[in-house]
């Protein structure tokens, strides 16, 4: 008997869709010329005719590529990035803003760091900082559930941090250009600090829960793929 | 009035009926609406895939794998709320199709 999956691979070599996708659907025809290919097999049809009449069903490979491609592709761009980015990664950006208005209102004190005199103090809520990880586990699983590639999967999960991201990288730069004003050891400082308080310490913590489940997701997917051959 | 796309109406009227059974999927799929339509309407995998593709996009129908009784993991789809609401319309389409056509022949041959 064919290798299924590998047949449909050769076939659909240039079908352009995202590789989750892509894998999906060789998974699926595969099935289904295998099944065709049983049942031919089970009405006594011979070997090589039972092949040829389970290969008969696609006429034109590259037609059903374009056809798929076309018919995939019209969840377009922006539904995917809905889907994969934005409607995890807002989750996750509520459930951490949730929970840390938890922590501040019934969690312990925040430890506090006072780097210098005159530089601003940076809180770290650790229970917060400890509980993030459960939101990035759930923006990663919910983007990787909608189809999300690795970088979406990734963004969802630290989606909390990256309008803080944006500021510390645009505005404080920009503010250190425009404004000569500025004892720039302070900003240095001040920057510093807040960059690990409101970027480092939370990306670090929200992708501590969303890469470990892309990594079981994706080794599930790998595993059934697998099963499925 | 008869909508242009009765051709491609009929065989997702053909699809979502079926599904309105239970889940099933593709191969299954095909040799069901086979079986009910005594081999009058038959789905090739080039036929039928792209559409089901098609329908699950516009969410009348949503796809999952299952693992079957056999063990072996198959994509099922099943009908979606959205999919039920527009399997309606597309019956009445396709009835009002047929008594057309059943007006017409009677026309020819009276």
């Amino acid at each position: 008997m064919p290798d299924w999956q590998e047949l449909v691979r050769r076939r659909l070599s240039g079908l352009r869709l995202d590789s989750n996708q892509k894998e999906e659907v060789h998974a699926e025809l595969a099935a289904h010329l295998e099944e065709s290919y049983e049942a031919f097999w089970a009405e006594g049809v011979p070997e090589p005719e039972a092949l040829r009449r389970t290969l008969a069903q696609v006429a034109d490979w590259k037609e059903l590529q374009r056809k798929i491609r076309s018919a995939r592709i019209r969840k377009d761009i922006m539904t995917n990035r809905v889907t994969q980015l934005w409607l995890p990664g807002l989750l996750t950006f509520a459930l951490s803003m949730g929970l840390e208005a938890v922590v501040q209102k019934f969690g312990p004190r925040p430890i506090v760091l006072d780097l210098d005199k005159g530089t601003p103090v940076l809180m770290f809520y650790t229970a917060w900082l400890l509980m993030l990880p459960l939101a990035g586990a759930l923006g990663a699983y919910l983007s990787k559930r909608a189809g999300g590639s690795v970088r979406m999967v990734l963004a969802a999960s630290i989606f909390p941090v990256l309008p803080f991201a944006v500021v510390f990288l645009i505005a404080i730069p920009v503010g250190l250009v425009v404004n000569h004003n500025l004892e720039h050891h302070i900003v240095t400082a001040a920057y510093l600090s807040m960059s690990v308080g409101w970027v480092l310490a939370p990306g670090v913590a929200l992708l501590a829960g969303g890469l470990p489940v892309h990594l079981l997701l994706r080794r599930r997917s790998s595993s059934q793929n697998a099963a499925i051959v | 009035m008869i909508g242009s796309g009765i051709k491609r109406g009929t065989a997702e009227l053909a699809v979502l009926s079926v599904l309105q059974d239970g889940p099933l999927h593709g191969y299954e799929l095909a040799r069901r609406i086979e079986q009910q339509t005594n081999g009058a309407l038959r789905f090739t995998l080039a036929a039928l895939y792209p559409m089901l593709y098609r329908l699950e996009q516009q969410r009348w129908i949503r796809g999952a794998w299952e693992t079957s009784a056999n063990g072996r993991r198959r994509r099922c789809y099943r009908l979606t709320p959205a999919g039920k609401k527009k399997l309606s319309p597309l019956q009445r389409e396709w009835a009002e199709l047929f008594r057309a056509l059943q007006r017409l022949t009677k026309v020819a041959h009276a």
